[in-house]
């Protein structure tokens, strides 16, 4: 059967990929940030994952309003990077896990959940940014094989936490019971604190995000337990993609180890960083 | 629904009432769209049957505006690609401060730690 290498949690703000395309990673700027993702690419470098399954949400860039799933599951063989408005970025196309996803696909509806199910489609920074700082950007091809997971935190109402630990459970049971020695490392992402609309722009909570780092591995009943409307005041309105790493973590074992753990602040408009957890 | 100050995510009103907005924003995905709004914009906005007011706030690149007319930041900000705004800049303009005063006050010292 396939076997969860671990779990990864990480913001996916844009402008760390357009710093990546300019170049600006090393420089003073961007410098603290990703020296923060050394481990965790040494990590997945030593792991070598044959399947990614990132979470994330569209940002207005393949999805519009008109139909708006609350969550949706990628089947494609092949992904590729949309353009948000200023062109399509200079990296390689992602290549799907096809037979994963459709796995998954069963196994959520079996366990009632009811995703759209998309078989063409491009995907945004949310997922594109993860995949760089986790694995570097190829030239030619990721290393990898990727299952997106769209979660709407775009459009109230958004799912509840408790809803996204859930289907981290079932993905769980799916890595678990999906046939062959397949390596799976799932990435939970957005965040961390920040709003960008409405009077409260600019709202950044670094306490609570310092909080979340160091206990979304031990005490994830903690984050689980909070309704949405506490994720929005505590974590602003977009701040609210953290229910998206519950995915993640409910994927998990009760038990889990924090290997690595990193927060700059602010980073753009927001709270930003990253942790690697292992189960136990 | 408890309020939250300040934070459209819960403004249903609005949300509905900014789909015009939002999905003359979305179009200019594409690039021909947004060379035809570079080239004619009162043309491309006369396309999308906006309201006088959201017209003119869209015109008149009122970030603040937009988004109480239901405009979503992430829509509108295919607007801010076309003529390049900084997204902190925007962020300013709906907190009402200078983006200074703004980048010092809201986004605060830089801190880092692992």
């Amino acid at each position: 059967m396939a076997h969860l290498v671990g779990g990864l949690g990480t913001s996916h703000i844009p402008s760390i990929g357009v710093a990546l395309d300019r170049g600006q990673d090393t420089g003073d700027e961007w410098k603290p940030f990703f020296d923060g993702y050394d481990f965790p690419k040494s990590w997945v470098a030593e792991q070598k994952p044959d399947i990614a399954v990132v979470i994330f949400n569209d940002h207005g860039n393949v999805m519009f309003l008109d139909r708006l799933p609350t969550f949706a599951l990628g089947v494609a063989e092949r992904y590729e990077p949309v353009d948000e408005g200023w062109g399509p970025r200079d990296i390689p196309d992602f290549e799907g896990a096809e037979d994963f996803s459709w796995f998954l696909a069963d196994k959520m509806v079996e366990r009632h959940f009811d995703p759209m199910i998309a078989r063409e489609i491009e995907v945004d920074h949310g997922l594109q940014v993860p995949m760089e700082l986790f694995f570097g950007r190829p030239i030619e091809a990721w290393p990898v094989r990727v299952v997106p997971i769209w979660v709407n935190t775009l459009q109230y109402p958004i799912p509840t936490p408790q809803r996204c630990w859930e289907l981290g459970k079932v993905l769980r049971e799916a890595i678990d019971t999906f046939p062959g020695d397949d390596r799976v490392v799932v990435m939970g992402t957005g965040g961390l604190s920040h709003q960008l609309q409405g009077a409260r722009a600019g709202f950044i909570n670094r306490d609570a995000d310092r909080e979340w780092l160091e206990t979304i591995g031990s005490n994830p009943e903690r984050w689980t337990s909070m309704s949405r409307e506490d994720y929005v005041e505590v974590f602003g309105s977009e701040g609210a993609e953290l229910i998206m790493w519950l995915v993640m973590r409910g994927c998990m074992n009760s038990k889990v180890s924090l290997k690595h753990k990193h927060y700059v602040v602010p980073t753009s408009m927001t709270g930003a960083g990253c942790v690697v957890l292992e189960n136990c | 629904m408890p309020e939250i100050p300040d934070s459209p995510m819960f403004d249903r009103e609005g949300a509905i009432r900014g789909y015009r907005l939002n999905k003359m924003a979305m179009a200019l995905s594409t690039p021909e769209n947004r060379a035809a709004f570079l080239d004619d914009e009162a043309a491309f906005l006369d396309r999308f049957q906006l309201d006088v007011e959201t017209r003119e706030a869209v015109v008149n690149r009122d970030w603040q505006e937009m988004i109480r007319l239901g405009g979503n930041l992430f829509y509108i900000l295919k607007l801010s690609a076309i003529d390049p705004i900084p997204l902190l800049h925007i962020g300013a303009a709906q907190a009402g401060m200078s983006p200074e005063r703004f980048k010092r006050e809201r986004l605060g010292e830089k801190q880092w730690h692992t």
